[in-house]
């Protein structure tokens, strides 16, 4: 059998996924110069999306072609070691690429009428080249550079709504806890850089494992530290304080973005480093310390989130929660047990991208329509909007991990994978804290079918671009329950190749 | 026969097709079939019957059949072998033989049902219908199951349908209410033997009846030491087998109306005649004592669980057949004789003799079908007056329900030489045997049981004589209405199989005379090694002793368990065969309101639920409201509470977030660094 044709070219070429990403955001750059006055959102739309799925396609493709995998040689890396291709990249590249094609359709309707079109779509782009980059990341100046460039262009997404005190306020928060956030990195990137000599995570492993030249001490407050950045991207106690406020005052299909996206990315990124990077047991024990944020993530954000009165912040803090559950990936790893919580943790990711993403567009639907924020405003509007009101059921229920929707499997396998690898208090604590979740998006379900609407919804013409990332996100969040399988299988032996 | 064994689901399916076509035509509401779906019924029981003669004729020549047929669950218990949850057919001589006697009787029920029901002009029809081919269908699934966990669902299928069957008439006040009485009492056994089928898969990791991997065969070699089994509560093996055998000997002593759980029997009476039938002769009440016999490799083994069952049947053959003898309606009478007669098998099974039970759950399946379908057909007489002193002369307008009625009668009454006298016959005498052999125990389930035989004589007779003899009491009494073919057909039939269905076992003669006329005996020891008689022989407790040998044990048992059948029959006869009988019930003085009452069971076990049960489950409701969901309460008002003090850490001051976010670090880094040791 001759060779697939994905392992005949060229060794640059894996990082296809990412380059469509910046190249259709240069593009973006382009159609606005020659049509400075976005007269034709549905062009710009229209390439972003392409840009988006010609992404995912590629990703997939060279997923399936089984490129930087074991069978086919192993990881590509490139550029002196800087960049690597492999399983878990091209996975969490494809996630990114799947929620910047939704986010980029639904925001056809949501900006309707708004300036500066071009400019968000490319904004968005480069965002997701940021994360691309984040999870191709090979060592710790890499991580850092496309850690910004994930950054950057999201807080000016939040505060897109110039003439929105909130959207305003919301980036400007955002952008000082993030710069604090990055500082508190950079500062760690240079202790580890201090202690061992080197930023290529190879290389770190190997000097930490040998003793980091007598500078343990030096190491382990820069591997906190380093945690701390990837805490802030992750949105996990303590550097969670942006996200509430940034996910709420931002545009809904931004608030997606950034919950779903970007937070996977800085998923990416922690567990390559710290899998890749820093050896277990050699100056710091930092499962214990992912344990500690898991635990303190999920407990504050579900509990956070049952008090809210305005849908979007109760999401805003169910958003941290799960990032709470995703750090059980990090929290149960153990050499014995190999990739199998991670890979658990990378699926649920993968479905969480799905649900999380429908969700925040239904709320983006919801603004589109006029209606309020709160649970309130959602009373009835069942009657309405039937099709839009069954996606949200469906996210809901995912999102709290009932069957028969893929959240189900993804929590339980994470679950599971924690158990199996000795960490039973956590999936105990993971599943009371899903208890809990329970309460808060049930009360979305009951507003939007049992209770009777407060006032006259005058929902206007139906956004049918919304309409239909609402409907695809929740037809993927169903088909993920039977393509469940497939997803964690490639998820574990993605995360199973990583382990050094 | 190659490939005859692969038909074994049909036996079960056919009827379960007449069901569903029923439940069809009841759905659509119209009338599509002829006969209100009796029809497909009787075909469906018909080529059920057929195909189990077929696989009984296999069997007679020596084939066997135990195979799994679907596995519907399977997983492992860390630490343990897998456990696999299945649907199997288990064909050999005790299955076959039963598969016979149930398809036969269900089939004789069926068109019977057409005289009894359809001639009447019954509504609902097809309900009924639908109900029967269920029940046919649950029990030949549970005859034909091969492991205790398929016994247990269609056990339970078994119970809803008489549910449904005894409530047919559900809008008169009597038989929902008796229903649901039925459904419960038995429910309450069922629910130990529930949690005997779990400890028996958690015990051994099968149900299987038959094969070196089933579980009677485990506990054999367990007590042996040959093998390995899960015991619990700290119990040693043979005292645990013990705890699960009782256990599920609940679920039997339920099913089979055994003391003290009978009550639930006389109340199902309310339901239509055939049905009775059904019930008492091939189904239901069967059920329990079938599931012994299934299992018996299990109970061999354990001398405390034997003990039990024969002496709770002793008790329950005497206690019952006591409560018999005053009852006014003919159907009561023939409902206390069955609880009376399944009391006999009890002991048999507990006594040892599996092949005397097996033989009288044969000829008690004939002769009890028989009185019933009689039964049935005097009431069809009198337009449905079951008041047997508003009868009376029958005899000569009836003379087809009349001597057939007689012939059950003699066999019920064990008269030679009908067939109830060779099993009841062989029942005592086992016990006695082996009492003598050093079983006290025993001997005292043996009295019981010879003290029942007259009593039963006593009550048969004087159904018989006030029902058909004298002169008639009342005016329908004396023109009654003709009954069709349809009833006088399965009467003639279930008449013959009652007169001479002993000869399948005539122990009594081989032991006289040395020839080989116990064709039961020779039916039951072959198939499965495992399950054979002489296997059951060698692994019980018991052996044998006899009174100056044998043969003259024999003789002298026969005579006198005969000797007392004739002296309760000259009773009956003396007071009952007049012209115009009285009650007679006075002499009995205090006795007679006691029995009457059926000794107060009723009352005491209402009693039991309003005054035990009825607290307790609202303590429990307290507790539940109070405790329960004042925990729940309390956790969600402490999760709201808390959440919204988190909710305040969110100030919007973004001051406020960099210096927490700054003391987070710090508490981590002073945190990690104190356990890693670098810091301080």
């Amino acid at each position: 059998m001759a060779a697939p044709l994905q392992a005949e070219a060229p060794t640059w070429t894996a990082l296809a996924p990412a380059l469509a990403l910046v190249v259709t955001g240069l593009v973006l750059i382009v159609v606005d110069s020659i049509d400075p006055d976005d007269g034709s959102p549905a062009l710009l739309a229209g390439v972003g999306t392409a840009g988006a799925l010609a992404s995912l396609g590629l990703a997939g493709w060279l997923l399936a072609g089984g490129t930087g995998q074991p069978d086919t040689g192993g990881a590509i890396a490139l550029y002196g070691d800087a960049l690597v291709v492999d399983g878990m990249t091209l996975f969490f590249q494809a996630l990114f690429a799947s929620v910047t094609a939704l986010v980029v359709v639904a925001s056809y309707d949501y900006l309707y009428d708004r300036e500066y079109q071009a400019e968000f779509y490319s904004l968005v782009l480069f965002a997701a080249t940021g994360m691309a980059l984040m999870a191709a990341a090979n060592s710790l100046s890499v991580a850092f550079v496309s850690l910004e460039l994930a950054s950057l262009p999201s807080y000016a997404l939040v505060s897109y709504l110039k003439r929105d005190t909130g959207s305003v306020e919301a980036g400007l928060k955002y952008f000082l806890v993030g710069a604090l956030s990055s500082a508190v990195f950079a500062f760690g990137i240079s202790l580890v850089y201090a202690a061992t000599g080197s930023l290529l995570l190879a290389d770190v492993y190997e000097t930490l494992a040998g003793g980091a030249n007598g500078l343990t001490g030096v190491a382990g407050v820069g591997i906190v530290m380093v945690a701390g950045g990837f805490a802030f991207k992750t949105a996990s106690v303590p550097f969670h304080f942006w996200a509430p406020e940034a996910y709420e005052g931002a545009p809904a299909p931004v608030s997606a973005f950034l919950s779903s996206a970007s937070k996977a990315a800085g998923f990416a990124l922690a567990f390559r480093v710290f899998v890749t990077g820093f050896p277990l047991g050699a100056g710091i024990d930092w499962v214990l310390l992912f344990q500690v944020l898991a635990v303190v993530t999920m407990t504050l954000g579900n509990f956070a989130a049952a008090t809210q009165e305005e849908v979007k912040r109760m999401l805003a803090y169910s958003s941290i929660g799960h990032a709470g559950y995703a750090l059980i990936g990090l929290a149960a790893f153990t050499t014995a047990d190999g990739g199998n919580v991670l890979g658990a943790s990378m699926a649920h990711l993968m479905v969480y991208g799905f649900m999380n993403t429908g969700a925040f567009l239904f709320v983006a639907l919801a603004e589109r329509w006029g209606i309020g924020r709160t649970f309130e405003d959602y009373a009835g509007l069942a009657d309405r909007a039937p099709l839009a009101c069954v996606a949200m059921t469906v996210f809901m229920f995912s999102l709290a991990g009932l069957p028969p929707f893929g959240g189900f499997f993804s929590k339980y396998f994470l679950f599971a994978g924690a158990v199996e690898a000795g960490f039973w208090w956590l999936a105990a604590v993971g599943a009371v804290n899903s208890a809990l979740s329970l309460f808060y998006y049930s009360r979305v379900v009951k507003a939007l079918w049992l209770e009777d609407a407060t006032a006259e919804f005058e929902l206007g013409p139906t956004p049918t671009a919304l309409y239909a990332a609402v409907v695809f996100a929740a037809v993927a969040t169903v088909l993920l329950l039977p393509g469940f399988g497939a997803v964690i299988e490639t998820a574990q032996a993605a995360a199973t190749a990583v382990l050094p | 026969m190659a490939g005859l064994f692969d038909y074994t689901p049909a036996v079960v399916l056919l009827p379960f097709l007449s069901f569903l076509i029923a439940v069809g035509v009841a759905i659509s509401g119209r009338d599509l079939l002829p006969k209100g779906g009796a029809v497909p019924g009787i075909a469906a029981t018909a080529g059920s019957f057929l195909l189990s003669v077929a696989l009984a004729v296999a069997v007679a020549g020596g084939e066997v059949y135990n195979e799994t047929v679907y596995a519907w669950a399977g997983g492992a218990v860390p630490g343990t072998e897998g456990l696999e949850l299945t649907f199997g057919v288990l064909i050999d001589p005790l299955s076959a033989l039963m598969l016979v006697i149930v398809t036969l009787v269900a089939l004789l029920v069926h068109v019977f049902s057409l005289g009894y029901m359809n001639d009447e002009g019954e509504t609902g029809l097809p309900r009924y219908y639908a109900g029967l081919g269920l029940f046919t269908a649950s029990m030949l699934g549970f005859v034909v199951a091969d492991n205790l966990l398929m016994a247990f669902v269609f056990f339970e299928l078994v119970g809803l349908c008489s549910y449904l069957l005894i409530g047919f008439h559900f809008r008169e006040p009597g038989p929902p209410s008796a229903a649901k009485k039925a459904f419960l009492v038995t429910r309450f056994g069922d629910y130990f033997f529930l949690v005997g089928v779990v400890a028996v898969l958690a015990t051994f990791g099968t149900g299987q009846f038959a094969g070196p991997e089933s579980f009677p065969v485990f506990a054999e070699e367990a007590l042996h030491g040959e093998h390995a089994v899960n015991t619990f509560l700290g119990l040693g093996e043979e005292t645990w087998f013990t705890v699960v055998g009782l256990l599920v000997l609940g679920g039997v002593i339920g099913k089979s109306a055994q003391f003290p759980l009978q009550t639930w029997l006389p109340d199902a009476m309310e339901g239509p005649t055939p049905v009775s039938a059904l019930i008492h002769a091939a189904t239901m009440v069967a059920a329990g004592v079938y599931l012994v016999a299934r299992m018996y490799g299990f109970y061999a083994v354990s001398p405390t669980a034997l003990g039990v069952i024969a002496l709770v049947g002793g008790f329950t053959a005497l206690f019952a057949g006591t409560m018999g003898i005053v009852k006014r309606e003919l159907k009561q009478v023939l409902a206390y004789s069955t609880i009376s007669q399944y009391g006999y098998m009890m002991l048999a099974l507990g006594a040892g003799g599996y092949v005397a039970a097996t033989f009288h759950l044969l000829t008690h399946a004939f002769f009890k079908a028989l009185l019933f379908l009689g039964a049935g057909s005097v009431i069809i007489a009198m337009h449905h007056n079951e008041n047997m002193w508003d009868m009376g002369g029958l005899k000569g307008r009836m003379p087809v329900t009349y001597y057939s009625f007689l012939a059950g009668s003699l066999a019920l009454a064990g008269i030679f030489p009908f067939a109830g006298f060779w099993s009841k016959d062989e029942i005592l005498y086992e016990t006695l045997v082996h009492g003598l052999g050093g079983q006290p125990l025993l001997l005292v389930g043996y009295v019981f049981g010879l003290l029942a035989v007259p009593v039963t004589a006593f009550y048969t007779f004087r159904m018989v004589f006030l029902t058909f003899h004298g002169d008639a009491r009342t005016e329908q009494a004396s023109s009654p209405e003709p009954v069709g073919w349809n009833v006088k057909g399965p009467l003639a039939v279930l008449g013959v199989l009652a007169a001479g269905a002993g000869v399948v076992n005539l122990a009594p003669v081989r032991v006289l005379t040395g020839a080989h006329v116990d064709f039961l005996h020779g039916w039951l020891d072959a198939g499965f090694a495992e399950l054979t008689v002489h296997h059951y022989e060698e692994i019980d407790p018991y052996s044998s002793a006899y009174i100056g040998g044998e043969a003259t044990t024999v003789l002298v048992g026969a005579a006198v368990s005969l000797g007392l059948a004739l002296l309760g029959l000259a009773l009956a006869y003396k007071l009952y065969a007049v012209p115009t009988p009285t009650e007679h019930t006075a002499k009995l003085g205090s006795v007679r309101d006691l029995l009457y009452d059926n000794y107060y069971q009723d009352e005491y076990q209402v009693f039991l639920a309003r005054r035990v049960v009825l607290p307790l489950a609202r303590a429990a409701d307290t507790f539940d409201r109070s405790v329960v969901d004042g925990a729940v309460d309390a956790t969600s008002s402490v999760s709201l509470f808390s959440g919204s003090r988190i909710r305040r850490i969110q100030t919007g001051v973004v001051s406020n977030y960099a210096a927490l976010l700054t003391l987070g670090l710090t508490v981590l880094l002073v945190l990690f660094g104190v356990l890693g040791g670098w810091l301080l």
